[in-house]
């Protein structure tokens, strides 16, 4: 089919102009993150330059430097933090999501249905509706200033996931779970070794999205870590801004931020191939 | 190798509200050991149910289930030492041909040794293990002509290609008895009679047992050592794929066994002839002891002759269709008695038209009675 000429025209003109408001933040953040103190400064007034006028590479070694309250440890303390929490809670929510969501699918028990539409229920709650009642229930474990209220709850799974690991598995043939019961394997095995594998388009979108919520995750951390040597990247980032008050040190903030941004874009382009991926057909006729 | 024995065997699902469903009833069946049995009826006539019970998917509601004369009703599917073939093959889509085919020995063996291996520190055993296994994958593979495609991915398989990789993971395992579900009814009409040459061959080389599960009759019949026809959850005959069709236990078999199938009338019997819609055909001397009598009359379409109109002893019809198979040809005619259709040589039906009128005469020593009834028993004279 042969476009208009004018009609492309129009339609890229559309399609570059909202690139150019969606992409406008994060250039404008990363001109920032370049220019000398004066200059980021002005930034924050108004004035800015498509290009930094002289690259100061040097603000992100002086942004990792000044991270945390000891030079170049803090920012070691809190990547690491960071990435310890958001590998165990991508690894929690996949596995026990893509096990609740096996159970929901594959098996027939009395209540599945009315137990499955209390769990999609609980998505209507918002965060903050739990936040206080959560809260008194990790202190009482005397689990207030470790990672575990940030860690443990990805284990037992979230409803969006397994509302979106029942759906995939529901559609895999049933024949291929008999096949597994004939071929030796449990319950859990069919799960590890069939299930999961098969899951692997909803599992790139699971892992992706809780990466990506929990790196930048704000406000859990916030609460539940006192100790600036356990906080995660998210966090310290504010104490950045807190520890120099006033704009003055705007370029390193965003020099920061960048730099923070980084795993989550990597991540994202990865796993792309994956998404759009339909491994599950294949094996049965069709 | 194995027998399979079932003994009253029945299966009961559990509807709403205490309704209950009998998918199967009362079925005793002895397969011998290396016996290709054939289990084949309409769909929903209970046959895939009995396959699925004696491989353990689904749970014996009633009667006792034998392999190698041990009674294994509750023992679980993969410890009852079959191996199953399913209609949509159910490969592994994950895992290459090899991997699919060396599956269920991975599985067994990581039960079974896995904890010896720990214990002893055999690290060698494992790998002896696997030298074992992909032995048995490059025989199999070679026996099936699956080599070349050993690495390659279900999806990339043709369907005739997967269905090979499905008996594959089989035979790999060589289990006691195999079990076929419709494993040719994804293949086209030309690749399905091939494959069914092949299964026959196959079978004649395993030895195995085998219990096949098919709706297709003309398969059942050339692959069967004994042929199981099953109507409404029950067995309606079991015996040889010939004695179904020469001897039809009831009108159900002769119905359902043989293409075109068998020319069934609804009338009755009277001093030695069949009556029906007011038209008489005389049947013999022998039938005349059988009394008068309500009956249905079979008989085959390659029994049926085609007379002169209005000749004696025959029904005065009208050439319907005519379908020219080659070798034979195939006539539907409109009849008092209702559709008849003959089967004909070819050269004998070259004049003939659509249209014209015939008159049909059959073979009364060939033709069968039944009771009344959709399974009414044949009536010996």
């Amino acid at each position: 089919m042969k476009r208009p000429i004018f009609l492309s025209i129009l339609l890229w003109f559309v399609l570059i102009m909202g690139s150019a408001i969606f992409i406008f933040p994060l250039w404008w953040m990363a001109v920032v993150s370049l220019e000398t103190p004066a200059r980021a400064a002005a930034a924050m007034r108004g004035g800015i330059g498509l290009l930094p006028r002289d690259p100061q590479f040097s603000n992100y070694a002086e942004a990792i430097r000044q991270t945390g309250s000891v030079p170049w440890m803090g920012f070691i303390d809190a990547l690491s933090n960071s990435i310890v929490v958001t590998v165990l809670v991508v690894l929690g929510t996949v596995l026990s999501s893509s096990l609740v969501g096996y159970a929901f699918a594959r098996f027939r028990f009395r209540g599945n249905t009315p137990l499955f539409l209390i769990m999609l229920g609980t998505m209507m709650l918002p965060g903050q509706v739990t936040m206080i009642p959560l809260f008194l229930v990790f202190r009482s474990f005397g689990w207030i200033d470790s990672i575990l209220p940030l860690v443990v709850p990805a284990f037992f799974g979230n409803a969006f996931f397994i509302f979106m690991y029942r759906q995939f598995i529901a559609q895999i043939p049933e024949s291929l779970v008999e096949a597994a019961r004939i071929d030796g394997l449990g319950h859990l095995a069919i799960w590890w070794r069939i299930m999961l594998p098969l899951c692997r388009p909803v599992t790139a979108i699971c892992a992706v999205f809780t990466f990506i919520g929990t790196w930048n995750d704000f406000m859990t951390p916030l609460i539940y870590l006192h100790a600036p040597e356990s906080m995660t990247l998210a966090v310290t980032l504010n104490s950045f801004k807190g520890q120099y008050p006033g704009i003055n040190n705007v370029h390193l903030l965003m020099a920061m931020s960048m730099l923070t941004m980084i795993p989550c874009i990597i991540l994202f382009l990865a796993a792309q191939r994956t998404f759009i991926e339909g491994l599950a057909r294949g094996g049965v006729k069709g | 190798m194995a027998t399979v024995q079932l003994t009253k065997v029945g299966k009961v699902y559990a509807g709403e509200r205490g309704v209950h469903f009998r998918a199967v009833e009362a079925v005793d069946l002895a397969i011998q050991d290396g016996e290709f049995c054939v289990l084949v009826g309409p769909s929903g006539c209970g046959k895939s149910t009995t396959l699925r019970m004696i491989a353990g998917l689904e749970e014996i509601s009633e009667g006792v289930l034998e392999i190698d004369g041990r009674m294994v009703n509750d023992v679980p599917a993969k410890d009852r030492d079959i191996a199953f073939v399913f209609q949509n093959y159910a490969l592994y889509p994950h895992l290459t041909v090899a991997e699919n085919v060396a599956f269920g020995l991975e599985t067994r063996r990581t039960h079974r040794n896995a904890l010896v291996a720990a214990l002893t520190g055999a690290g060698t055993a494992r790998g002896e293990e696997s030298a074992v296994i992909r032995a048995r994958v490059a025989e199999v593979s070679k026996t099936l002509g699956l080599d070349a495609l050993l690495h390659r991915y279900p999806r990339e398989l043709s369907g005739g290609q997967r269905q090979r990789v499905a008996v594959g993971r089989a035979i790999a395992r060589d289990p006691k008895v195999f079990l076929f579900d419709e494993p040719l009814s994804n293949l086209d009409a030309r690749l399905r009679i091939e494959t069914r040459t092949e299964l026959r061959m196959l079978h004649r080389r395993l030895a195995a047992t085998i219990v096949y599960v098919t709706h297709d009759q003309e398969e059942a019949m050339t692959l069967a050592d004994r042929l199981v026809v099953m109507h409404k959850g029950r067995i309606q005959q079991n015996a040889s794929a010939q004695e179904c069709y020469e001897n039809p236990a009831n009108r159900f078999v002769a119905g359902f066994i043989g293409t075109p199938p068998m020319n069934i009338v609804d009338g009755h019997l009277k001093a030695g002839a069949f009556v029906a819609n007011g038209v008489s055909v005389a049947l013999g001397a022998e039938h005349a002891r059988l009394g008068d009598r309500a009956s249905a009359l079979g008989f085959r379409p390659d029994r049926v002759r085609l007379v002169a109109p209005n000749a004696p002893s025959s029904v005065s019809a009208s050439i319907a269709a005519i379908e020219r198979l080659g070798d034979r040809t195939d006539v539907a005619l409109d009849s008092p008695w209702g559709r008849v259709v003959a089967r004909l040589d070819a050269d004998a039906t070259r004049a003939l038209r659509e249209g014209e009128a015939a008159g049909i005469a059959f073979d009364a020593a060939h033709a069968h009675l039944f009771e009344p009834g959709e399974c009414g028993g044949r009536i010996v004279a």
